[in-house]
């Protein structure tokens, strides 16, 4: 009998602060394709770079073809036919689409490479994105370089291909001709495929086996046949899976807290207006670039030339600034956290601190360290953040993590408005909760929110109030029972009746979709979201 | 929660900083160790104390352009500024008769002018900070050389020259001044609301915006205080040389920036330590002081100078290559393994 084409033995990686991986094992065949699925920061990247030979494990073997890797580097990786292909794709934009297939070889290797780039543009093809050799990466799309990032894992001798997050960019029909053409590719090669997606429907399709991570350990390895996508969401999450339900909807008497009017940016076309009531959650649905962001960044003026007249408990305020819109009480968490909400290579409590403004002070004009470590302890404490060390870089904590901290440091402050832009873009299933279990724990607490959303389930389940904006206007309000998926995307899309066609270019369009078919509905936490039609 | 999370690794963090630090120290000490080896006069106390004194305004000024650096700037005015608020308050001393110390307030404020001018020209005008550095410099040195037309001044007042070149308890005033402005820099970045926000602004700035910090405020005050600092600087230069040179802060412009660099100051912003450049200083100032003693030609210590920048540089950078640092920075290689995977690998 044949070895393994792959045996990955009790790996282990550790990072300070934080386990990533805690006694992986699994194996590969060839023509095998094994999905590895697991919560964001379950370890998948690490067992990914492990696999490529950027990391190196703290314990455990790589065993190739039966014979167990020692000095295990990217370039021994390379030698022995493994391919990572990233989720963003790792091709140079300036360079043709022969060059970049090239890109990397020796001279040796591309003379004889000829049948190669013929096959794998014969791949691409096959995956529905025909391209010529000549043509520069730049003027291709972001699904046809996604698609020749895969067909270049696959070529030039690959024996194991890791593919991670292969179809973020695909539209649904090109996803299923791209991966008949992996598993076509896999088996007819005998390659042994490693398939990273958080999406359950793409999974269920593609993969021979599945394993599960869970907190960096194998937490579930079955064939798929045995298995469903519900189960597989569970064993990721390790619990049954909750339907977010608002504990604390608006009181329907309460005033009005927040009101902002002639709110424009220089983009918009014409001038917006909202007002929200103490307690109350409005979510602001729409398309992407339909001026969601637009409209919130305005309230605030983070950008020249926009404008907006704020009204808070009835008292005017002047906003000129993100700095006044704070002095107001005004918190805004933006929707790319990296960037916009933290300084990733400071520590988490001088993250929290960044909207301080003295109040942490200790003697005279010095800052207190104390102070800051404690009240970020604290909002921790209250956030259920993990890890609780707050004097760890904000780098090191997850997506969830991160974005406690970003919405921590308005909190302490004591800001009475908060707006939030894809509060849980990038976060996993059980760090969405807890973010959906503050959101309902700051408006019960009489603050006025907004939440803007593209993930449908998520507006419909957390907001009182709909409001649907398209093309830069609101073009319809939803309460109770209208805050449905049909009449949302009806009104983003500007159609009367959704046709299914529509439908599914709206949902292509979000991250998080539901599917009319149950069956596909596995892969979200909210599929069971309130108002499913 | 986190019971998971032992106590040690709440310590590791600061460990890993202490350790950055700790490699300049252990380079400066080695430094000290193989001049001394090499010339038994390079660790007298005189000596020492020479090396002290030639660090010195490459520190002051190194110390104001590590919160420029900090904050993700540059600033390529600074010797210019030096040699301009030297001219200016050597004239008002020799020419105007204005009393020493207000002549040193005079420069300062000079300095600080200077400093708002490219800090306005950074925030205003949304001009890159090495552009805009790139033209004041060049306007300065050429203010500089107009205020005299192109003449040194010579007989600076004697009393201006004891303030600033002179000694207390056997210990040179200008190192004084080092350590208070070190002590005053280092309290400012790390203990005040203000350093804080100099350290997010270079992070980044759309957070630092986003969150109410006022990003063109600090950041003029950072070119300020880079100002302020060279202008001392440029009055220590004519304290020690008992004129003022139109162009003798030209050799500091690059120097004070190699001094914050080799300290770790990265040019990308968000990352500088006060102590950091002020031992850079006190490398650059001893390995020309150990140079001379070792007879070198002259000419070799600009080569000297660039080779330490190159390798200081390339060990923090490319320290994720270099084994004996790797296991304690790993962190930062690794503390994001998408990022570390995605850089690193190929397929």
């Amino acid at each position: 009998m044949a070895e393994h084409l792959l045996v990955v033995r009790d790996i282990a990686k550790s990072f300070p602060g934080v386990r990533a991986l805690d006694g992986v094992s699994f194996t590969l065949e060839r023509g095998e394709i094994r999905t590895l699925a697991g919560e964001n920061g379950a370890g998948k990247s690490t067992l990914l770079g492990i696999l490529g030979g950027a990391l190196r494990p703290d314990r455990g073997s790589i065993t190739i073809d039966g014979v167990r890797r020692m000095e295990y580097t990217s370039r021994r990786a390379l030698a022995e036919g493994v391919r990572i292909a990233q989720q963003e794709p790792a091709i140079v934009p300036q360079l043709s689409v022969e060059q970049n297939l090239l890109l990397g070889l020796t001279r040796q290797q591309r003379k004889a490479s000829a049948d190669d780039i013929d096959r794998a543009l014969k791949d691409v093809a096959q995956m529905g994105f025909p391209m010529d050799a000549r043509t520069p990466v730049s003027r291709l799309s972001p699904a046809q370089r996604h698609a020749l990032t895969i067909a270049r894992a696959f070529a030039f001798g690959a024996k194991i291909v890791a593919l991670d997050e292969p179809t973020t960019s695909m539209l649904e029909h090109n996803v299923a001709e791209v991966l008949s053409r992996v598993r076509e590719i896999a088996h007819g090669r005998g390659v042994g495929v490693i398939y990273v997606s958080h999406k359950m429907p793409e999974v269920m399709s593609v993969s021979d086996t599945v394993v599960v991570l869970r907190d960096g350990k194998p937490a579930f390895d079955r064939p798929i046949t045995e298995t469903s996508s519900d189960d597989i969401v569970r064993r990721m999450v390790g619990r049954e899976l909750l339907s977010f339900e608002r504990q604390h909807p608006v009181d329907p008497a309460a005033p009005v807290h927040f009101e902002a009017s002639e709110v424009s940016h220089p983009t918009s076309s014409a001038p917006l207006s909202i007002s929200v009531r103490k307690g109350e959650v409005v979510g602001i649905a729409g398309l992407v670039g339909s001026g969601r962001t637009e409209f919130l960044r305005s309230i605030i003026r983070a950008d020249e030339g926009s404008r907006s007249n704020v009204t808070i408990a009835g008292k005017s305020v002047k906003i000129r600034s993100p700095r006044d819109s704070r002095t107001a009480g005004i918190a805004f968490i933006p929707e790319d956290r990296k960037a916009q909400g933290l300084v990733l290579q400071t520590p988490a409590y001088a993250n929290v601190a960044l909207t301080a403004d003295g109040q942490l002070n200790g003697f005279g004009p010095f800052i207190s360290k104390k102070k800051q470590i404690a009240m970020a302890e604290a909002m921790g404490k209250r956030m259920s953040l993990r890890p609780a060390n707050v004097t760890l870089n904000a780098r090191q904590f997850s997506g969830g993590n991160q974005q406690k901290l970003v919405i921590a440091k308005w909190i302490w402050l004591g800001a009475t408005v908060y707006l939030f832009d894809e509060p849980t873009k990038g976060v996993d299933v059980g760090g969405k909760v807890e973010i959906y279990e503050l959101i309902d724990q700051l408006a019960s607490e009489g603050n006025a929110v907004i939440v803007v959303s593209s993930d449908l389930p998520e507006i419909i389940s957390i907001s009182d109030r709909v409001l649907v904006m398209r093309a830069g206007e609101f073009v319809s309000e939803h309460t109770g029972a209208d805050i449905n998926e049909h009449s949302i995307v009806a009104n983003a899309m500007g159609v009367s009746s959704v046709s299914p066609q529509n439908e599914a270019a709206l949902a292509a369009s979000v991250p998080s979709p539901e599917r009319t078919d149950p069956a596909d509905t596995g892969a979200d936490a909210f599929g069971a979201a309130k108002g499913t039609s | 929660m986190s019971s998971a999370t032992p106590d040690g690794i709440a310590l590791r963090p600061r460990r890993q900083i202490n350790f950055q630090a700790f490699g300049i120290y252990i380079a400066a000490i080695v430094l000290f160790i193989v001049l001394g080896l090499l010339n038994p006069n390079f660790l007298t106390a005189g000596n020492l104390r020479d090396v002290a004194v030639s660090a010195s305004v490459n520190a002051i000024i190194g110390i104001g352009l590590t919160f420029v650096i900090i904050t993700g700037g540059i600033d390529l005015s600074v010797g210019a500024i030096a040699s301009f608020v030297g001219i200016v308050s050597a004239t008002l001393m020799v020419n105007g008769g204005i009393p020493p110390a207000m002549g040193l307030i005079a420069g300062i404020i000079l300095g600080i002018v200077c400093g708002a001018v490219n800090g306005l020209l950074i925030t205003k005008l949304r001009l890159p900070p090495f552009i805009a550095t790139l033209g004041t410099m060049s306007v300065f040195q050429g203010c500089a050389y107009v205020a005299t037309n192109g003449k040194p001044v010579y007989d600076v007042p004697k009393e201006f020259v004891l303030l600033l070149n002179s000694y207390v308890l056997g210990i040179p005033v200008v190192v004084i001044v080092v350590a208070v402005v070190a002590v005053g820099a280092g309290l400012l970045l790390r203990k005040t609301v203000f350093g804080q926000n100099v350290i997010a602004v270079g992070g980044s700035e759309e957070t630092a915006w986003l969150s109410g910090v006022r990003v063109h405020r600090v950041k003029i005050a950072v070119y300020c205080l880079a100002g302020g600092l060279s202008a001392l600087g440029g009055l220590v230069i004519v304290a020690r040389i008992n004129a003022a040179q139109p162009d003798a802060g030209s050799p500091y412009q690059l120097t004070a920036i190699a001094a914050a660099v080799i300290g770790g100051a990265n040019l990308m912003g968000g990352e500088g330590r006060i102590a950091g450049t002020l031992v850079g200083a006190v490398i650059l100032g001893a390995l020309t002081n150990g140079l001379v003693l070792l007879n070198v030609p002259s000419f070799y210590e600009q080569i000297v100078t660039g080779l330490v920048v190159l390798i200081a540089v390339s060990l923090d950078q490319g320290s994720k290559g270099w084994p004996m640092l790797k296991r304690s920075n790993k962190k930062d290689l690794t503390a994001a393994p998408p990022t570390a995977s995605t850089s690193a690998v190929r397929s």
